[in-house]
């Protein structure tokens, strides 16, 4: 449980928040992807994430084993289906001229990425705020 | 460490020793502290000044990680000043004692 526990703690929520942003920008990049590799739209995808288990976390006489941040568990793949619309044109229509497009809400995803930002600022506000204690403890003793 | 230990540990020092060995040894643990304190401000140091670099040049490397390695250089390098001001206060406070 040393000084940087916090930051390392903070550290791995930036990273994580990070990674969901990216997986929003690159679910608005894909909203007209109709075209993929493995065949069919692009799919939605969003992360998963979950605790990193530290070493027991000694409370005085009590150990109690405590989160040692957050890592991304999985990216997981929507599989709402997707949108048709009817266009003859489009060389990715089906026999009946339909194409499916992808299963991407732009609003969802702007809320996501709003809600990665905030959860990015608390984060950092965390860092500071743990930063500002370690120089007022430097202060001890200082006349 | 607890007090118990602590206590310990003054008393053991205390015992007077035929030819000042208390004394050597005490330096040399001290000395070794010290060297181990300045070895890993170095490490904290090395490390921010890595991130920096790698940003620079453009590698894999996430902004924040750099910053957080900086923030840790810069409280370890504070509190190496912090120590280095009060044995340097208990030295001077030594060198005035009047005998």
């Amino acid at each position: 449980m040393g000084v940087f526990s916090v930051l390392r703690i903070a550290g791995s929520a930036l990273t994580a928040q990070r990674l969901r942003m990216t997986v929003a920008a690159s679910n608005i990049a894909n909203a007209e992807t109709t075209n993929t590799p493995t065949g069919g739209p692009y799919r939605r995808t969003s992360v998963v994430f979950s605790p990193i288990q530290q070493s027991p976390l000694s409370v005085g006489a009590r150990t109690e084993s405590a989160a040692g941040g957050v890592q991304v568990h999985s990216m997981i793949q929507d599989q709402a289906p997707p949108r048709m619309v009817h266009d003859p044109n489009n060389p990715d229509a089906d026999p009946d001229g339909n194409v499916a497009y992808p299963n991407v809400d732009l609003v969802t995803e702007m809320s996501d990425m709003l809600a990665a930002s905030r959860a990015y600022e608390a984060s950092v506000t965390m860092i500071n705020v743990s930063k500002s204690m370690a120089q007022k403890a430097l202060e001890i003793g200082r006349l | 460490m607890d007090p118990v230990s602590i206590g310990k540990r003054l008393l053991e020092v205390s015992q007077p020793t035929p030819s000042g060995q208390g004394a050597s040894k005490l330096a040399d643990s001290f000395g070794h502290a010290l060297a181990g304190a300045v070895d890993s401000l170095d490490q904290t140091q090395r490390a921010a000044d890595d991130g920096a670099m790698k940003l620079a040049v453009g590698d894999q490397v996430e902004l924040h990680d750099v910053m957080l390695a900086q923030d840790r250089a810069s409280m370890s390098l504070e509190l190496a000043v912090q120590v280095r001001n009060k044995l340097v206060e208990a030295y001077q406070e030594i060198m005035r004692m009047q005998v």
